[in-house]
């Protein structure tokens, strides 16, 4: 899978971040937001999909750290974190589990994505471990193409 | 997390979690109840948190506030290992503050620099350390509490103690002495039956509304509030007038006199250091002295580092500013005397001591620099007894108020102590 980021994740991007995701502070989602936006318009899709956050999240951090960088940007909601199934998983190895495990689940049903040029969009990229679940999951529901793009890798 | 963390704490969890402890909402009428401060930014689904006391790590209207009462889980059992004397006026003050500790009151101490504060406190915190009180010992400033840590884990060598500022506090354990920044008491709640505030009048603390809750907010209902302070501000002058009782300390521990300001004009230094200035230093150089440069801003840091760098290329030095990553390294390295001298803001106007000291000030009639912290940076110099004096030059442009009201204050600080010196 093709995958582009914008800045490689140095320690000026590492600060960022922790001062942005980790500590919260909302009000620098803004700082990238133009750089994003700019590069989504160049790049050929039908839907833009953030990466999600989980209900946890939404309810400590308070916001998709994705989505707040995307401001003004037309978003498609189709992705969620799926509930995770705890007894299962103790059966595997921590490894393995992440390697197996599809972490997200669709919000839509497979009809809406059949045929569409599809672009993930995340904060960081770094083991591609995301990109690739989130992937599978959409090339199985039937997507056309999907592309992805980071903040930083 | 162990219960006792959260003795006389405030700490921030999300609503989602099981909170531990007593909680409250972390906001009411959209003041943040941490800090007292309106200052919040919007998060999605009408959520908000504060920016006031964002450093400290984020509360938002998600979260609760959690926290037990402080229940005094001490053992009594204290040694002071400090085997110093005190002079008979540290004797006096110390004993002053005896008094106000056994009657729960505030008390303001105005020594000098260098006149031992720090010793002056021991029979005080031995005391209550004693009582199972708990004491928070805490300075605006990061390099003073540095500094005093040290000395306190030597005095006090088996009570548990923990330090706290910036990024250290995770290093966090219920101990019954607490250092720290003024700061850090935002995530504290009725904790300290002791709380001595040193160097009350230095920056950010002065007339800080946040700081001044935070303080307000760490103490018990019944408490005992000792401020220390060298240059006291006029607000704090004002409440002496108005009865805050008041110990005064005219005279350094070692009982000379505080180094008086020498006014020198340099026209111009920003654009070239003058000859002039290169001679004076030549003068420190040549005798091996050891120096402080005090410039008023940090762009100035590193042209008069790299010109006095091209004058004497041998001697070796360093700058340093607030934010500079390095500077407890670069501080640690002046005081090792690895370096001869240091190119500095006001950052290390207070709480240092480097024996041997002399210090310039560049640009002193620049309005970075104070009255008070003209005084301050005096007071760097002859702090030890066997090196009591030493050269304190500023260099003005212009021979303003303020710097002529600094060299009034040491002259008169002088006066008392020399009547005091008499009366011995
Ligand atoms: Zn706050």
């Amino acid at each position: 899978m093709r995958h582009r980021a914008l800045y490689q994740y140095n320690d000026v991007m590492k600060h960022y971040m922790q001062q942005y995701k980790f500590n919260g502070d909302y009000l620098l989602k803004g700082v990238f937001n133009h750089d994003l936006i700019q590069l989504i318009d160049n790049i050929d899709k039908d839907i833009v999909v953030p990466i999600p956050v989980s209900h946890y999240t939404m309810q400590t951090r308070g916001f998709n750290q994705v989505v707040g960088m995307l401001d003004g940007q037309t978003l498609s909601d189709i992705l969620s974190i799926a509930a995770s199934k705890k007894d299962h998983q103790s059966q595997f190895g921590r490894r393995e589990r992440m390697n197996r495990q599809q972490p997200f689940a669709l919000n839509v049903s497979s009809q809406l994505i059949v045929g569409q040029r599809i672009l993930l969009v995340d904060d960081v990229y770094t083991t591609g471990n995301t990109m690739y679940h989130a992937a599978n999951l959409l090339y199985q529901a039937g997507a056309k193409t999907v592309k992805s793009i980071s903040l930083a890798r | 997390m162990k219960i006792e963390n959260l003795y006389g704490r405030q700490l921030v969890c999300p609503k989602i979690d099981n909170n531990l402890g007593e909680s409250r909402s972390a906001f009411q009428d959209g003041i943040c109840q941490r800090c007292n401060q309106k200052i919040v930014a919007p998060l999605p689904n009408d959520a908000f948190y504060c920016r006031a006391c964002l450093t400290l790590g984020r509360v938002s209207s998600l979260d609760n506030l959690v926290s037990l009462p402080e229940p005094n889980h001490f053992s009594g059992k204290v040694t002071l290992s400090w085997t110093g004397t005190l002079t008979h006026q540290q004797q006096k003050v110390s004993e002053d503050l005896l008094i106000t500790l056994a009657l729960h009151r505030e008390h303001l101490v105005w020594a000098v620099t260098g006149a031992g504060k720090t010793e002056m406190l021991f029979p005080l915190i031995y005391r209550a350390l004693q009582q199972k009180l708990r004491v928070g010992i805490v300075a605006p400033r990061v390099d003073v509490i540095v500094e005093l840590s040290p000395r306190l884990h030597a005095a006090f060598a088996q009570t548990d103690m923990v330090t706290l500022y910036g990024e250290q506090t995770d290093c966090y354990r219920y101990t019954q002495l607490v250092l720290a920044t003024t700061h850090q008491l935002l995530k504290f709640r009725e904790a300290f039956d002791v709380l001595i505030i040193d160097e009350v009048d230095s920056f950010p603390f002065a007339g800080n509304d946040m700081l001044t809750h935070a303080v307000n907010n760490a103490v018990k209902v019944c408490h005992t509030m000792v401020y220390l302070t060298a240059t006291p501000t006029r607000q704090l002058r004002k409440r002496i007038n108005k009865g805050l009782p008041v110990s005064y300390l005219p005279l350094r521990f070692h009982q000379h006199l505080l180094p008086e300001i020498q006014l020198a004009r340099l026209n111009k230094w920003r654009k070239k250091l003058p000859k002039k200035f290169q001679k004076q230093l030549s003068h420190l150089v040549e005798s091996n002295k050891r120096f402080l440069i005090f410039v008023p801003k940090v762009a100035d840091l590193k042209p008069v580092h790299d010109t006095i760098n091209r004058w004497f290329p041998k001697m070796r030095g360093d700058f340093v500013h607030a934010n500079d990553k390095r500077r407890q390294e670069k501080v640690k390295s002046m005081r090792n005397e690895e370096v001869q001298y240091l190119v500095t803001t006001t950052i290390l106007e207070r709480g240092v001591t480097f024996p041997g000291i002399n210090v310039i000030i560049l640009g002193a009639d620049d309005e970075m620099f104070t009255e008070n912290a003209l005084v301050q940076i005096a007071g760097r110099v002859g702090r030890k007894s066997d090196c009591p004096t030493g050269l304190v030059l500023a260099y003005v442009e212009h021979v303003t108020l303020k710097v002529k009201a600094a060299q009034r204050q040491i002259i008169r600080l002088n006066r008392l102590g020399e009547k005091l010196r008499e009366s011995m």
